[in-house]
């Protein structure tokens, strides 16, 4: 008899989580994913009453959060609603544009610092080649992460998100955990 | 290199993917009757001049979009940059 | 002065002080019969077979800075014949060929140290194509071994051949390629051409063309009007800008290339290796140096630097390749311009110009070509027919569909 168990992106039963000093990471197995793209002269709608940021930025309201990811363009996120069909729902509030369901095209990453924003501009020092300065709470971007094409969310002071390919979620984790276990190591 | 990206301020340049001489934007007509030649300059031949250049970069690692960047070929000074589709439309609109 | 044991035995016991310099430094002359434009490696050996298989008089090479200045002093002096396609081969092997006879030619030490060439292998695909490449090279009269991985390993056993993502599983080999002194290249032909009266005219640089009737009737020069019957130009990276002067825009774009060399180290690298997987090439110069590099920086410049992108992406290659040299030190970094052309392929040729000839094209890879580049340009100024092997390297070639494209990349000169 087969026995058919989902897995998380990383391959566990369950969503990985690991903490390094004031880091902590965690897989976001629950995240539900679409994109959202206007067709030519369709107005901006407003899904599930979010107002849609501008470029370089995220926004969340009650369930749902969005950021820009290009002209036109976005990505909507549904917190714990992976199995759902998330998508069906975003195309009904979105009518007239094209709505792709993203969930298992991507791995989620949630970064949380116990100790402000210092250990988060760190990180992202190390990782990814982006202002911090320019890069507070509420923006979001694509940018390279060790080669990887990621999106990096903002999501508050202390907490910072990662969204990967899920077919290099591995190597996304091992560029994060590495990264994370250095910062944490007593300098000499 | 920091490229202006016109909606997302400085990026770093290793974003982008480079095409080559913004006047790949002019594609020539498939239909004219001068066509074999306009391709074979479109397709092979470039200015290629020491200074002030115009060239295609896409920002891969970001939001997708075609930039049009000015930059300094001598120097790597970069002059400026705009959406390559901001540029299509306004030279569209001045054909018309 | 021609440079024996027993001269140099002579010399040491007198203090070293019967030596000339290798050239003389002469004032241009109002006109010439053949001027060469770029007193790099190509231009110089054009001048050198001109004078000396083609027996021309009234030679001059016209150089912007000092000879050899360019590309023929910044590359990573690597020879070999390797190449897939038929237009290409027979002429890295005639040029290789060449290199084996060069000292003795123009009696000068260039250091051509045949050490053998490894590309790795690290896939299966890529296996095919190397055994593919190796067959190429064999009919066309090269050399060429597909090794296996344990055989790879024999001969260079530092490499990190279980990387998890590019294990080695082999490797092509060939033994005649190596490295040669890159500017003893250049002196080496610059003092070859001079001992046969060709003039090496330096801070000479071509401002532009005198063309009469579709005829070039000589050059302007920042020191004056050269008059010539023929000129080549031969000018590497600036090949866009001087042409520009005849009017004409090129199936060409220049481009950065960056070199790294490291600090001196115990001999460590028996040859040069290329690894398969990403950009990064390695060998080691007799003083020891590391000598390595990786792709070109990929955006349109004239700037002789790099940027910082490319460095990192070279370091990776080298850290991924043979984790030791992540314990060697950078002593230098330094930049070129590659003249990219459309195919990655070199042109030598007529221009649309009556006396007006073309070389350039030559991307990367122009220093193992330059005795077959500098032996073909001469043949073609001189008798107006392209060398045998070089009859493929047509300006027009792009225009009439063939194209000689090794990587199969298309008109899109920064991935060549
Ligand atoms: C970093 C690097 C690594 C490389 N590695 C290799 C390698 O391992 N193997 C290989 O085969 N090839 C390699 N190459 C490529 C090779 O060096 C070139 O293809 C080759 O040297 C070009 O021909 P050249 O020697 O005539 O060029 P150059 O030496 O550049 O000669 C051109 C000359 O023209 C002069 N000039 C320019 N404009 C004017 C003007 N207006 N008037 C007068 N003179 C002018 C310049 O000053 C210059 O001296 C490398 C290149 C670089 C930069």
């Amino acid at each position: 008899m087969s026995d058919l168990k989902p897995l998380t992106a990383l391959g566990d039963a369950s969503a990985r989580t690991v903490t390094h000093g004031v880091l902590t990471l965690k897989e976001n197995n629950a995240l539900a994913l679409v994109s959202l793209a206007l067709r030519r002269d369709s107005p901006e709608p407003t899904p599930f009453g979010l107002g849609l940021p501008g470029p370089g930025l995220w926004a969340s309201s009650g369930s749902i959060a969005a950021l820009w990811t290009g002209p036109g363009q976005w990505l909507l996120e549904a917190p714990g609603r992976a199995e759902s069909d998330f998508a069906a729902e975003a195309a009904a509030a979105c009518p007239g544009c094209s709505v792709t369901e993203q969930t298992d095209g991507f791995a989620a990453f949630e970064v949380r610092s116990a100790a402000g924003e210092e250990p988060i501009l760190a990180l992202m020092a190390k990782l990814v080649n982006l202002d911090s300065a320019r890069f507070g709470p509420g923006t979001a971007t694509r940018t390279g992460l060790e080669h990887m094409s990621v999106f990096v969310i903002r999501r508050a002071a202390d907490r910072l998100a990662v969204i990967g390919m899920r077919s290099a979620a591995g190597t996304l984790w091992h560029a994060l955990e590495t990264t994370a276990a250095r910062l944490a190591e007593p300098r000499a | 290199m920091l490229i202006p990206h016109p909606l997302l301020g400085p990026r770093d340049a290793q974003e982008f993917t480079y095409l080559g001489d913004a006047a790949l934007l002019n594609r020539p007509d498939g239909m004219a009757a001068d066509a074999q030649a306009a391709f074979n300059d479109y397709v092979y031949l470039r200015d290629n001049p020491a200074g002030v250049h115009r060239e295609l970069w896409f920002h891969e690692q970001g939001d997708r979009s075609w930039v049009v960047v000015t930059r300094n070929t001598v120097t790597h000074e970069i002059l400026g940059a705009e959406l390559a589709r901001d540029v299509a439309l306004a030279a569209k609109a001045g054909a018309a | 002065m021609k440079f024996s044991g027993l001269r140099v035995f002579t010399e040491a016991l007198r203090g070293h002080k019967g030596w000339k310099p290798l050239w003389r430094d002469p004032d241009p002359q109002p006109a010439y019969d053949y001027v060469i434009v770029g007193g790099g490696g190509h231009g110089l050996a054009t001048a050198y077979y001109l004078a000396t298989t083609f027996r021309k008089a009234k030679v001059a090479v016209l150089e912007k800075g000092w000879l050899g200045s360019g590309n023929i002093g910044r590359n990573t002096t690597i020879i070999r014949s390797n190449y897939l396609l038929p237009d290409n081969e027979p002429f890295y092997e005639f040029s290789m060929k060449l290199w084996e006879g060069l000292e003795q030619e123009f009696n000068f030490n260039a250091m051509v140290s045949q050490r053998g060439i490894v590309n790795l292998i690290h896939t299966d695909a890529q296996r095919d194509a190397y055994r593919r490449r190796g067959n190429a090279m064999l009919l066309a009269g090269a050399d060429a071994e597909l090794l296996d991985r344990e055989q790879v390993r024999v001969m260079i056993p530092f490499l990190n051949f279980d990387n998890a993502r590019f294990p080695i599983k082999g490797g092509l080999l060939q033994r005649r390629a190596g490295t040669a002194r890159h500017d003893g290249v250049a002196w080496g032909y610059a003092r070859g051409a001079d001992m046969v009266g060709v003039d090496l005219i330096q801070n000479c640089e071509v401002t532009g063309f005198r063309i009469e009737n579709g005829r070039v009737k000589g050059l302007e020069t920042t020191r004056g009007h050269i008059g010539a019957g023929k000129v080549g130009v031969a000018v590497a990276g600036s090949t866009g800008r001087v042409m520009a002067g005849a009017g004409m825009r090129l199936p060409i774009e220049s481009h950065v290339l960056q070199a790294f060399v490291s600090e001196g180290l115990k001999p460590t690298i028996p040859g040069v290796i290329t690894f398969g997987a990403g950009h990064f090439y390695v060998s080691q110069s007799d003083k020891g140096g590391l000598v390595f590099g990786g792709d070109i920086d990929g955006y349109n410049s004239y700037a002789q630097r790099g940027n910082l992108p490319v460095v990192e992406d070279v370091a990776e290659g080298g850290m991924a390749l043979m984790p030791m040299i992540g314990r060697a030190r950078l002593l230098r970094i330094w930049g070129g311009i590659m003249d990219m052309s459309m195919d990655g392929s070199p042109i030598i040729d007529r221009t649309p110009v009556d006396g007006l000839y073309l070389n350039a094209g030559w991307c990367y890879g122009g220093f193992k070509a330059t005795p077959a580049s500098g032996y073909a340009f001469a043949h073609l100024l001189a008798t107006d027919t392209p060398h045998d092997t070089a009859r493929a390297y047509r300006l027009d070639r792009f225009q009439r569909g063939y194209v000689i494209d090794e990587k199969g990349v298309g008109a899109q000169p920064n991935l060549h």
